[in-house]
């Protein structure tokens, strides 16, 4: 998990998660955060989660149920057959995982995130934050490893660089034109995966016995996995296509044209709101699949339901 | 945090003027403006550096507040000695170090609960960010308004001769034009008192300060004052830069006395000739620090009756009988000085007027330190239970 102190589900960044540790009696969580090196556990977040989930009553104040279309009409949005609501905020969340068409047919294939173990010769696919996993977990298993690769990983400690988490880097991003903005977005998600000698000294160990190699490739290993995370653009979740099709939406490239705050301008205004979060609001904040991100358009969200009276 | 520079300037404005309260209440309880005056100045400093260095940062973890905050105290201590605005060191880091703090917290967790996007808005605080920034002006205007308000009223002293005794009698700030004389002396009778360039002549006391504080005498001159050149007794002074020449007989050039409860006292860079005794302080807290005695007939620098000070980078010459004494009960701590020439009183039957350098006598502990004597009549002496320690 790429996560630090802010990576929580709280509504202000302060208390953090490095402040909630030391209240535990971790104080070093203190200074490991002031110097961005506080990583909490996955055993820590879900911990947070849970605690936070029965202070706020989530379980008892969220209805499920499955929405396929969301649709303008008077008065706001009509979601399904749940009703009309003036604001509304989509977060559909990824629509399935990628695999390569080439290698959908392939019965070597698994995707990492699949439950899977490791053959005595494995080829991943990919070069991100789940590939790089794979890499050290199949290492660790024995495995030689053949890295399937297009291009070269960037080597970032979060899923952007940090100053894309602010209006700092924000501002020109968000001023730019769609062409450039579009360009900056796949440059921006790229793959990467943290830097440090916790993921290079294994790397460098194998490679030196021979246990993992680089190709542009598979060839003829025993398994495959395709560490290619998930489907990616509005066009492969049912919803997300719909609305734009039933409302002609403007689109570039595989994202939906969002506003500064996340909402969809042409179906936004005084008096009603539809926004995107999730990886579905990229075009607006890149690092819009992470909470930080949640975070970024609920608030923004929040902002605008607080600005428009209600009928 | 990746701050905008708006979002930085806005952050320490809000945090300035939360930390201009504090100051101000400071202020107000001591009372000095000083308080005020470091936090203008860390502000002015922050500012500037927030538009040439700072905004040039595109992300910066937690830790760059130290190197940051260590840079800000060396621009502001630079500018706070320039402008000679002189507060207490060990206060004046407590301010900082406070406000420092205040910041700290304010960035870390008062400003994400008081704004929930301010990490995102890149420190900006809107609204509220730009009526903190107007308030913390408008705190430092009126601040600066008062304190001038508060100065003391400038009288200036013509060229010539005025016949005295001058009776000052409110706090003022006299400055005497080139040539400015009072003949028979000056008169303080009140509190915040400055007189700056204005020579005495006669007199019984050139200066006559009596019961009050913060008494600045800044390169004045006296001649010819048939008692004490400076005369302070039960108040506290600042003499500086001044020029003392006194007549043979029972003459002074500076005496401090009696004001142990009155605060701390400084002579600083005078230069004193003649008379029975140069500086002198009884019962007095006064440090004596970088002054010219020369020709004295009985002591060049003395403290006594429990006085305490520092006597230190003093240039005592051809004193008769003694030429730096620590006496009764008094404790002095005597370094970097130099003593020359002193010569034995031929008139005195007292062992300890036979021409020490320095002296310890009557129970007073006399801390050496760097001292240079040559040419005295006997090097370093103790009498009647004076210590001298050091060397």
């Amino acid at each position: 998990m790429r996560s630090e102190s802010d990576g929580h589900c709280y509504p202000t960044s302060f208390p953090g998660l490095a402040v909630r540790a030391a209240g535990k009696g971790d104080v070093g969580a203190l200074f490991a955060t002031v110097s961005n090196r506080y990583r909490p556990t996955v055993d820590e977040f879900l911990e947070h989660v849970e605690q936070l989930g029965e202070h706020t009553g989530w379980n008892d104040r969220v209805r499920l149920g499955w929405v396929d279309r969301v649709r303008s009409t008077e008065g706001g949005f009509a979601v399904d057959e749940h009703g009309v609501y003036q604001h509304v905020l989509l977060a559909p969340g990824p629509p399935g995982l990628a695999i390569p068409d080439e290698l959908a047919a392939d019965s070597r294939a698994v995707h990492a995130y699949q439950p899977h173990e490791f053959a005595e010769r494995v080829a991943i696919v990919g070069a991100g934050m789940a590939a790089a996993t794979e890499w050290l977990n199949a290492l660790a298993a024995g495995s030689t490893v053949v890295s399937v690769r297009r291009r070269e990983p960037e080597r970032r400690p979060l899923n952007v660089p940090r100053v894309m988490f602010s209006r700092r880097g924000l501002a020109r991003f968000q001023t730019a034109d769609p062409v450039a903005r579009a360009a900056q977005l796949r440059q921006l998600l790229g793959p990467s995966y943290p830097p440090g000698r916790g993921w290079d000294e294994p790397l460098a160990d194998a490679a030196r016995d021979g246990r993992f190699t680089v190709a542009h490739e598979v060839n003829g290993e025993q398994q495959i996995v395709c560490a290619t995370g998930f489907l990616q653009g509005f066009r492969h979740s049912p919803l997300l296509r719909r609305l734009v099709e039933e409302h002609d939406l403007p689109t570039h490239d595989r994202w939906i044209e969002l506003d500064g705050d996340c909402t969809v301008p042409s179906l936004t205004d005084g008096s009603r709101t539809l926004a995107l979060a999730g990886a579905s609001a990229q075009w607006a904040y890149p690092a819009a699949d992470t909470l930080v991100g949640a975070k970024y358009s609920a608030r923004r969200f929040l902002r605008r339901v607080r600005s428009c009276p209600t009928p | 945090m990746s701050y905008t520079l708006r979002g930085r300037l806005e952050s320490r404005f809000f945090a300035t003027l939360v930390v201009l309260v504090g100051a101000c209440a400071v202020a107000a309880a001591l009372p000095a403006f000083w308080p005020i005056e470091l936090v203008a100045l860390m502000l002015t400093v922050g500012i500037v550096l927030d538009m040439l260095l700072y905004s040039a940062i595109d992300y910066q973890p937690g830790w760059y507040a130290v190197p940051e905050g260590l840079l800000e105290f060396a621009l502001t201590m630079g500018a706070v000695r320039v402008l000679g605005i002189d507060p207490p060191l060990g206060a004046a880091v407590a301010v900082f170090a406070g406000a420092w703090l205040a910041t700290q917290a304010l960035a870390q967790a008062g400003f994400p609960l008081l704004s929930i996007s301010y990490a995102e808005n890149g420190g900006e605080l809107g609204r509220a960010g730009v009526v903190a920034g107007i308030a913390s002006l408008a705190v430092l205007a009126g601040a600066g308004g008062f304190a001038w308000a508060k100065q003391p009223p400038t009288v200036h002293l013509s060229a010539g001769i005025h016949q005295g005794p001058l009776v000052i009698t409110r706090r003022e700030t006299l400055v005497g034009d080139r040539g400015a004389i009072v003949r028979g002396g000056i008169v303080i009778r009140a509190n915040h008192v400055t007189v700056r360039n204005v020579a005495v002549l006669g007199g019984q006391n050139g200066f006559d300060v009596e019961n009050v504080r913060d008494v600045v005498l800044d390169h004045v001159s006296v001649v010819g004052a048939t008692l004490d050149g400076i005369h302070v007794r039960l108040a506290q002074v600042m003499v500086k830069g001044c020029t003392v020449a006194s007549p043979a007989g029972y003459t002074q050039g500076i005496d401090i006395s009696f004001a142990m409860g009155m605060g701390e006292s400084m002579v600083e860079g005078c230069t004193i000739s003649g008379g029975q005794e140069g500086i002198v302080t009884h019962s007095a807290s006064v440090t004596v620090m970088g002054n010219r005695v020369s020709a004295t007939s009985l002591r060049g620098i003395a403290m006594t009756e429990m006085s305490m000070g520092m006597i230190e980078q003093n240039q005592v010459t051809g004193s008769q009988g003694i030429g730096i004494l620590c006496v009764d009960q008094s404790e002095c701590m005597i370094s970097r000085n130099q003593v020359s020439g002193t010569r034995s009183n031929p008139t005195s039957a007292d062992l300890g007027q036979r021409g020490y350098g320095i002296e310890s006598t009557f129970l007073s502990a006399a801390e050496l330190s760097r001292n240079e004597l040559y040419g005295n009549a006997h090097g370093i002496g103790t009498f009647s239970g004076g210590t001298v320690s050091g060397g």
